[in-house]
């Protein structure tokens, strides 16, 4: 019989809400299974215990009244460092908010809430959600618990590598441009990023505005698209939320793709994958294809574009947004007799070096003299991808490509490289550019047992046909998440 | 295209960040190499687009709604005055253009 730990949310729901199992109770074995894995994987930036167990006891109150605490009655999540809980820190693993609380709560982690979800804590995750390792938090590094000398991915390390490692079957990310997808295939979990203005905004920490997407991480297809009809829908907080009505992602996701008309883009070269990859990426295509789907070649040539548009586009806007970060409303100030001082003071001690890194870059690229030849010009390659994929999409219902050019890299392996770390995030950003939903699904592992995993980009708002596409290639595959914890001294914690 | 440390210097500049000649260094290097890499932009061919993204942007209702209580904001403020106000050092003098 599975532990309480290894339980899908979909079934912690369903036995807490049928008196099966009580919130206490589910809340203790998360607790205890994270006692376990965390000292491996350092996937938490904080752990909420007590607050946990105090809600756990609300919950089941709740249920001996007779109300249903609701889809997610009992489930313990994590949250990215990055979304709002009014009265709990929030750092986005930087020093330079230190000391920040969070004086309100963001809507999708309101909804969570209204579901009846216990929050278990707040993970780690790169600094200010900029970089592909989860090496750029301020105050740790994550382990990827397939291979603790591996990065767990980013920026959504912590809690890809938390819903890996059975800490907790769910958690909420963030994804700008693949930080759900990348560290859901590096940690073999499913990760779901949003069509753009599905989810509501309010309340996550803005990187770039114009791709920042909250979506969930989870063990299975079902369980991340429960989650997902959780939280989407219309917010009179976030103006650029899309008013149509949320949807029930479940109902249908298991109604099979035949005739599904699955696109691979021929753009993408296998020469540059290793073996492992190259075969998994193929061997996903005809799982595709046994399960029903009609295969069909698309072109975006504008794909090998895509690092160079988004690396000017996110990090103009990141600029924009980090600009207030300046020691005078919120966070570290540092020691300065003069404003100007204190602008740069803080700024400059309180950010780490990728963040500067990229707020140097979007000032570069915004500057006179050169915003035309960087900003204009990539928002001019941007239009013509936009064309390109709405060309793939009617001639295909959805389009696939690897999430990942690779599976897990070593930690300090890319560290002093930015370019380099850059390329990782090659097949999630068009999605992010373009604003479409796109899932990573696992598909198998490498000669090392590290996850591979395949992306399925849809249409906006076309959340369903994506799911139901993950839905049914899981299915082939058969992918079970039990991550072997190499590299630990002693017995494995599995 | 290269860029030189007095161009990072600039930038740096209008960002509000200072680096030791250390970093410094390094920046020209790392920035020097993104841009020549982002410079591939130049030699492809774009196009005017259409809408801007996959969900158009709607406008508020230009209608007062409650904002945070000033208690909760200055809550997370280094420094406050009387309930009210933030506090910040002398406004004149220091920076490079202060």
């Amino acid at each position: 019989m599975a532990e309480i730990w290894e339980l899908s949310v979909e079934e912690v729901a369903r036995r807490v809400r049928s008196g099966d199992l009580s919130a206490a109770e589910v809340t203790e074995a998360a607790l205890a299974r994270t006692a376990r894995v965390e000292p491996l994987i350092a996937a938490y930036l904080e752990i909420y215990a007590d607050a946990a167990r105090l809600r756990a006891a609300e919950i089941d109150r709740r249920l001996a009244a007779g109300e249903d605490p609701g889809l997610l009655a009992g489930v313990p999540v994590a949250l990215k460092d990055n979304l709002s809980l009014a009265g709990s820190p929030l750092t986005c693993a930087s020093k330079i908010l230190s000391g920040y609380v969070a004086p309100y709560t963001a809507t999708a982690v309101e909804r969570v809430l209204d579901a009846g979800a216990v929050i278990l804590g707040r993970a780690n995750m790169d600094e200010f959600a900029m970089g592909s390792s989860c090496e750029g938090s301020a105050y740790q590094v994550t382990r990827n618990p397939w291979d603790l000398g591996m990065v767990p991915g980013g920026s959504s390390g912590g809690p890809a590598a938390a819903v890996a490692a059975g800490s907790v079957p769910l958690a909420f990310g963030s994804d700008t441009g693949g930080s759900i997808r990348q560290p859901a295939a590096l940690c073999g979990v499913v990760g779901i990023k949003p069509t753009w203005g599905r989810v509501s905004r309010y309340g996550l920490v803005a990187f770039a505005s114009s791709t920042d997407q909250v979506g969930p991480l989870a063990r299975s297809v079902r369980d991340a698209a429960l989650a997902l009809s959780v939280i989407a829908g219309p917010d009179a907080n976030d103006a650029t939320c899309s008013e149509r009505p949320a949807e029930d992602y479940l109902a249908r996701v298991e109604e099979g793709i035949g005739g599904l008309r699955v696109g691979f883009i021929r753009e993408i070269d296998v020469a540059g994958f290793d073996a492992a990859s190259a075969r998994d990426w193929r061997a996903a295509i005809d799982h595709l294809a046994r399960a029903g789907a009609e295969i069909v070649e698309v072109s975006v040539p504008s794909l090998e574009a895509a690092i160079a548009v988004y690396y000017v586009i996110a990090t103009c806007e990141a600029s924009a947004n980090l600009a207030r970060f300046d020691g005078v409303r919120y966070g570290r100030r540092a020691a300065a007799d003069n404003l100007a001082d204190l602008y740069v003071d803080s700024r400059s001690e309180g950010f780490g070096a990728e963040v500067k890194r990229r707020i140097m870059l979007g000032t570069f690229a915004l500057s006179s003299g050169y915003y035309e030849a960087y900003y204009g010009r990539a928002r001019s390659v941007l239009g013509r991808m936009r064309r390109e994929l709405d060309t793939a999409f009617v001639q295909a219902d959805v389009v696939v490509t690897p999430t990942a050019p690779g599976a897990a890299f070593g930690i300090g392996e890319k560290v002093d490289d930015p370019l380099a770390m850059y390329l990782s995030d090659i097949f999630t950003t068009p999605a992010s550019l373009v604003g479409l939903p796109a899932v990573a699904v696992p598909t198998g592992a490498d000669d090392r047992g590290l996850p591979l995993s395949l992306q399925i980009m849809g249409r906006p708002f076309a959340e369903a046909t994506v799911l139901r596409a993950a839905w049914a290639l899981e299915r082939v595959v058969a992918w079970r998440c039990a991550p072997s914890f190499r590299g630990a001294r002693g017995a494995e914690a599995g | 295209m290269a860029l030189t440390p007095e161009e990072v210097r600039k930038i740096a500049s209008l960002a509000r960040l200072r680096f030791t000649p250390e970093q410094e260094s390094v920046f020209v290097h790392q920035l020097g190499r993104i841009v020549d890499y982002i410079d591939q932009l130049q030699s492809f061919a774009g196009e005017e687009s259409g809408a801007d993204a996959a969900a158009p942007v709607r406008e508020a209702a230009d209608v007062a709604r409650p904002c945070l209580p000033r208690d909760l904001f200055l809550a997370n403020a280094p420094a406050a005055a009387r309930g009210e106000f933030l506090v910040v050092p002398e406004v004149k003098g220091g920076g490079e253009d202060g």
